[in-house]
C-alpha cells in the first residue's frame, strides 16, 4: 500500500512504477495523474518501468489507459525502461501498447518527449501512430 | 545408446539455433539481425531474447531485421516476425524489415498481411541508409568532397 509519487519537473511529470505495484495503487495513480495534469497543465509524462519485472493484463491495459488519458489532456506520454522479459510478456499478452511512445532509458525518453512536445512536425518520429 | 544419440541431436540442434540468430552491431545505435532459415516458435523466442538483450546492452535505437535468408513467409512466420518487432518497439527501438523478395511480398499480400506500420525495404543497404538518416548521419563519398565540383565539369 503505497501511493506512487508524481514528480513535477518544469512542464514534465515523472512517474516511477515500483516493482510490486498493486492494482488499487495503479488505479490511484491513474486518478492522481489526470488530476495533476489538469492542475499544472504539464505537457509530457515520463513513465519509468525499469524496476518492474512482471506485469499482468490489468496493469498492461491500465498503462495504455494512462497514456491515452494523458494525451486527451494534452500531454505526450513516453514509457521508458521496459525490460526484455517484460516486453516479451506484454507481447504474449497481446498488449502492444499501441499509441504509446517508448524509449530505452530515461535519458532517451526525455529527448523523445522534448521532440514530441517541441516539434510535433518532427521528421518521421511519429513511431507510435 | 539411444539416450546418447538423443543427447547428440539435442546438442546439435542447440548449436544450430545459436548459429542461426546472431545479432550484429553494424553502427552505434544500429543493430542488424540477419535471419536465415525458417522461423518457428522456439526459434522466435530465442531470437527475441537475444535481440532484446542486445538492444539493452548496446542502447540501440534501430534494429534492421533482414529476412533475405528466410525462404518462405506464411502466416505463422509473419506472426512471429510481428512479435519480435512489437517487443523491440516496447523497449524503444524502431524495427525495419528488410530483404523482402517480390515473391514474399506477393505472398504476404495474398495472405492479407500488410504488416501494418512496419517500415520495410527491399535490401539491407536501403535499410541501413534509412537508419543512418534517422540517426542524423550521412554517408558521403570522399571523392565528391569539396573541391570536386571545381575539378569536374558542371554536371548540371
Amino acid at each position: 500500500m503505497a501511493r506512487v509519487p508524481i514528480i513535477q519537473l518544469d512542464d514534465l511529470l515523472i512517474v516511477t512504477i515500483l516493482e510490486d505495484i498493486r492494482d488499487h495503487d495503479a488505479l490511484a495513480l491513474q486518478q492522481d495523474l489526470v488530476e495533476v495534469l489538469q492542475r499544472v497543465s504539464a505537457r509530457g509524462v515520463l513513465l519509468d518501468m525499469s524496476v518492474v519485472e512482471t506485469i499482468d493484463s490489468f496493469l498492461g491495459r491500465l498503462l495504455s489507459e494512462i497514456a491515452i488519458g494523458a494525451r486527451l489532456l494534452g500531454a505526450a506520454t513516453v514509457v521508458v525502461g521496459i525490460q526484455p522479459a517484460l516486453a516479451i510478456t506484454l507481447v504474449e499478452l497481446g498488449l502492444e501498447l499501441k499509441g504509446i511512445h517508448t524509449a530505452l532509458n530515461p535519458r532517451k525518453g526525455m529527448i523523445l518527449l522534448r521532440r514530441l512536445i517541441d516539434g510535433e512536425s518532427g521528421p518521421g518520429w511519429s513511431r507510435a501512430r | 545408446m539411444q539416450d546418447q544419440q538423443a543427447a547428440i541431436i539435442t546438442h546439435r540442434r542447440q548449436t544450430i539455433s545459436e548459429l542461426e540468430t546472431p545479432v550484429l552491431q553494424v553502427w552505434e545505435g544500429i543493430l542488424a539481425l540477419p535471419v536465415i532459415g525458417s522461423l518457428d516458435t522456439a526459434r522466435t523466442q530465442q531470437m527475441n531474447e537475444t535481440l532484446l538483450q542486445s538492444i539493452v546492452e548496446t542502447g540501440s535505437e534501430i534494429v534492421i531485421l533482414d529476412i533475405t535468408g528466410v525462404p518462405l513467409v506464411d502466416t505463422a512466420v509473419a506472426k512471429h516476425l510481428l512479435e519480435t518487432i512489437t517487443a523491440a518497439r516496447l523497449l524503444g527501438a524502431e524495427v525495419m524489415l528488410v530483404g523482402l523478395s517480390p515473391r514474399i511480398a506477393l505472398t504476404l499480400v495474398h495472405l492479407g498481411l500488410d504488416l501494418g506500420d512496419v517500415i520495410t525495404r527491399t535490401t539491407m543497404a536501403k535499410g541501413l541508409e534509412l537508419a543512418f538518416d534517422r540517426l542524423g548521419l550521412r554517408v558521403v563519398s570522399r571523392h565528391a568532397a569539396p573541391g570536386a565540383a571545381d575539378r569536374s565539369p558542371n554536371p548540371a
